[in-house]
């Protein structure tokens, strides 16, 4: 028999024999905490409830403990405050499930939000504890749990890389939280490579490099966010590689944080790059399904809220790689709840969530990537419909032909039409010949790109 | 039980302990108060499960005993009496009382119904007068949280270390922290429920000048004792949050206002403010100015200029008028310091030349 179900039973024979009232005040909350040997521990919620347990109760209670065990022997009570609170917290969370406190829309600021550590700028709201951890990010996680053990040791550097929106800087902020908790002592820094350009240019500025040099330094774990702005910033490279250097000497952590990987950064100096790639390289990718269920069912944990499945599972199915605006979509359903003061129907959802789901296709036209991709490479349009065969014809020929075909979903006898009526076979050629050297080349993705990037920009 | 005792003594007693019952429905003999006549005094004692509160009172003992006696009924009777003697004695279980023209019967419960008051066994923490409780209490007790979806800041944080005792409370919007500069041993803190604070406060506004509280406390409790009062409480589960880093101590505009110009100048223009109670704040260093400026499409507008002295970056922020108002209110110097840093950033409200008391206020949003 279980504690459970040995105290249901005392419980139940207690209730006959005393005032319903008296059972509610004196009952509530309690529950058997050990039975070892014929000694039976009792939690109770209070001091009161214990004085009146042991005082009036302890027979009523031990008798009914004995009709059910010849061994109870004897009976002894504890307080245990944090059972009260949180079946308090329980009951005012099913009683009022929106009635949110929780200032989301609110104008008026609230401490928590900016409880950022002015020493280390670390967001004490980022902690592994509410990091989901799923197949796209375990080697990150596992990563991280190493390196919080063992900073400067193990994984050292560390250099995390994945998409926009998920997860890279809750994981290196909760990093650096961690290591503050178990290591107080630790000098732990959290700068994004923005600030640390502003950093070292305001330092160049005042002619105070050597404050800077001291600063960066004597730190015992360095966290650089979105490392990949650092490119094209020469002197800040150079800055960086000195401090980096340093500290890698002296068994500093250092963690490093980009959106791609250290060979795809363009215009990174040569001798960063290398040491980038020397490194522990975890890469995050993109949560599935459950996953996303998961996280949202956190934030709601995390906010003391609830909101049925149902919502979730819609919102979850419909924001499919971005864990930020997977937040942002919960955040806007959160708001409705607050506004309303209940829980939108299913059709309610859609029309809130309208604007972050059917995020319109950006449009692009097939005129539009042939003078785009014209431009890029500094050539006439007209040469890519040409015949010519010139090899620096050629290659832009073919990527446009790759550009029109996964952009716009062309078929391929409409793409050779288009340039210059070829036939459909020299389309699905070109379009396998650029997707095998997109592999094998990352300059190349990274140009390909860049065309996206103009492609787009041009359009909106 | 026999007792003869003042009808003064008695109407303090039954007020002292009076008011936290009544709040408990599902315990009928919640709402009596437990009279006990022991050692040539009259105890009464009240209770709401979550703290209990303890007054003794002298008198006439001619015989020891204890009853419990509707809270209310008791304490109505008791207050609209002559301030003559007052005979009591029990009979069964019904009080008899006795006093000028009056005699009446009043029907109680038993005393052994009555809940068990727990004891404090731990040490003495200190002792300290109670005017200075009182007042280190009342300055911070309003920025309590009133919800309970937090309960570590449902509560007052009284902190106890080397250099003195600090008395915080918030409501994540704003936060006050008072200082108290006394010398003890002890280095420990605490979180009071918000409503045993409350009910010290009203004790203690009763007490003399130089009466002297002790504050003991034990593993989740705490007991407050002066010579005729014990007022034992819970204590809330949790860890304070760490709000220290959000008392800053460098500011990138300095103001130093008139405290009564700066309450009035708010009070006035706060009755234009819209639904979300905003007040608008241009500080202008190089005129030595803030412009205080409030709209309610409904309403109108007002604009006022307050003239200080203000150093640093000029900066315009939002702030909630009852949040500045609670603020100023707390503070009894005659200049303030308020220190800005942008209009994201929480503002700081002190007095100027008392560094015992803070007031740390988050603007609203552009």
């Amino acid at each position: 028999m279980t504690n459970e179900e040995l105290w249901q039973i005392v419980l139940g024979e207690i209730e006959l024999s005393i005032s319903k009232a008296s059972y509610i005040t004196w009952f509530k909350n309690t529950n058997v905490l050990s039975n070892k040997d014929g000694q039976i521990v009792i939690s109770v919620p209070n001091a009161f409830t214990k004085e009146w347990l042991e005082n009036k109760y302890s027979k009523i209670i031990q008798k009914a403990l004995r009709n059910i065990s010849k061994d109870i022997k004897e009976t002894s009570y504890v307080i245990n405050y944090k059972k009260e609170a949180e079946s308090a917290k329980k009951k005012k969370k099913k009683k009022v499930p929106s009635k949110l406190e929780v200032s989301i829309l609110d104008e008026q600021l609230d401490f928590n939000q900016i409880t950022v550590d002015k020493k280390t700028n670390l967001n004490p709201r980022y902690s592994l504890d509410n990091f989901v951890v799923a197949s796209f990010n375990e080697l990150a996680h596992a990563a991280a749990q190493s390196v919080i053990k063992s900073p400067g040791r193990t994984y050292n550097p560390f250099f995390i890389y994945g998409g926009v929106g998920i997860g890279k800087t809750h994981l290196l902020q909760a990093i650096g939280n961690k290591i503050a908790k178990e290591n107080s002592s630790k000098k732990i820094i959290y700068v994004s490579s923005e600030k640390f350009t502003d950093d070292v240019i305001s330092a160049i500025a005042k002619g105070e490099m050597d404050k800077l040099k001291n600063y960066y330094r004597k730190i015992d774990v360095l966290i650089i966010d979105d490392i990949q702005f650092l490119a094209g910033k020469e002197k800040t490279q150079e800055e960086f590689f000195h401090t980096f250097n340093t500290l890698y000497e002296n068994n500093k952590q250092i963690i490093l944080s980009s959106d791609r990987p250290p060979k795809a950064i363009p215009t990174l100096e040569e001798r960063l790059r290398s040491r980038f790639e020397g490194v522990m390289i975890a890469d995050i990718g993109h949560p599935d399904l459950e996953t996303r269920i998961v996280i949202l069912k956190t934030k709601i944990k995390d906010l003391n809220l609830e909101l049925p499945d149902e919502i979730l599972n819609y919102i979850a199915s419909n924001v499919q790689t971005n864990i930020r605006e997977l937040e942002g979509a919960l955040n806007r359903i959160l708001a409705f709840v607050k506004l309303n003061n209940s829980i939108p129907a299913q059709n309610q959802v859609v029309k809130i969530l309208k604007n972050i789901i059917s995020n319109p296709q950006k449009r692009t036209t097939h005129k539009n990537i042939i003078k785009i991709v014209a431009e890029f490479y500094d050539i006439d349009p007209k040469d890519l419909t040409d015949r010519s065969r010139k090899k620096e014809l050629v290659k832009p020929r073919q990527v446009a032909m790759y550009l029109l075909r996964w952009e716009l979903k062309s078929s391929y006898p409409f793409i050779g039409a288009k340039l210059g009526g070829r036939d459909h076979t020299t389309a699905i050629y070109a379009c396998e010949k650029i997707t095998k050297e997109k592999e094998n080349n990352d300059s190349f993705e990274e140009e390909l790109n860049l065309i996206r990037q103009r492609l787009y920009n041009y359009t909106s | 039980m026999e007792i003869i005792c003042l009808q003064e003594n008695f109407k303090k007693g039954i007020n002292v302990v009076g008011n936290i019952i009544g709040k408990n429905l599902t315990l009928p003999i919640l709402n009596n108060v437990l009279l006990t006549v022991e050692k040539k005094r009259l105890r009464l004692i009240s209770t709401d499960l979550e703290m209990a509160i303890t007054y003794w009172t002298p008198g006439k003992v001619k015989k020891e005993g204890e009853i419990t006696m509707p809270a209310k009924l008791l304490s109505d009777f008791i207050n609209n009496l002559p301030n003559k003697k007052i005979e009591i004695k029990t009979k069964d279980n019904s009080l008899h009382i006795k006093c000028e023209n009056f005699k009446s019967v009043v029907k109680g419960i038993d005393s052994k119904e009555f809940p068990i008051i727990p004891k404090v066994r731990g040490g003495s923490i200190l002792k300290i007068e109670a005017l200075k409780l009182k007042q280190a209490f009342s300055q911070v007790v309003n920025f309590t949280s009133l919800s309970d979806i937090r309960p570590e800041i449902s509560g007052v944080l009284i902190d106890f270390n080397s250099e003195g005792i600090k008395f915080v409370a918030t409501d994540s919007f704003r936060l006050g922290e008072k200082t108290l500069s006394i010398k003890n041993e002890t280095k420990t803190s605490v979180i009071i429920p918000l409503r045993t604070v409350q009910e010290l406060i009203r004790i203690l506004s009763e007490q003399g000048r130089d009466e002297l509280v002790e504050i003991l406390i034990e593993q989740n409790q705490i007991l407050f004792k002066t010579p005729d009062i014990q007022l034992i409480s819970r204590l809330i589960e949790g860890t304070y949050p760490n709000y220290e880093q959000l008392i800053s101590k460098q500011f990138e505009t300095n103001l130093i206002l008139d405290r009564d110009e700066f309450l009035n100048t708010v009070k006035i223009t706060s009755l234009f403010s819209s639904k979300i109670n905003d007040l608008r704040l241009k500080v202008i260093p190089k005129k030595s100015l803030v412009e205080i400026f409030a709209q309610d499409t409904e309403i109108g507008e007002n604009t006022s200029e307050l003239k200080g002295e203000i150093k640093g970056k000029e900066v315009e922020i939002i702030f909630n008028h009852k949040y500045l108002l609670d603020g100023l209110n707390n503070i009894d110097s005659n200049k303030v310091i308020l220190g800005l840093n942008g209009e994201t950033n929480p503002g700081i409200l002190k007095p100027v030349g008392d560094p015992g008391f803070v007031y740390v206020i988050m603007p609203i949003k552009l």
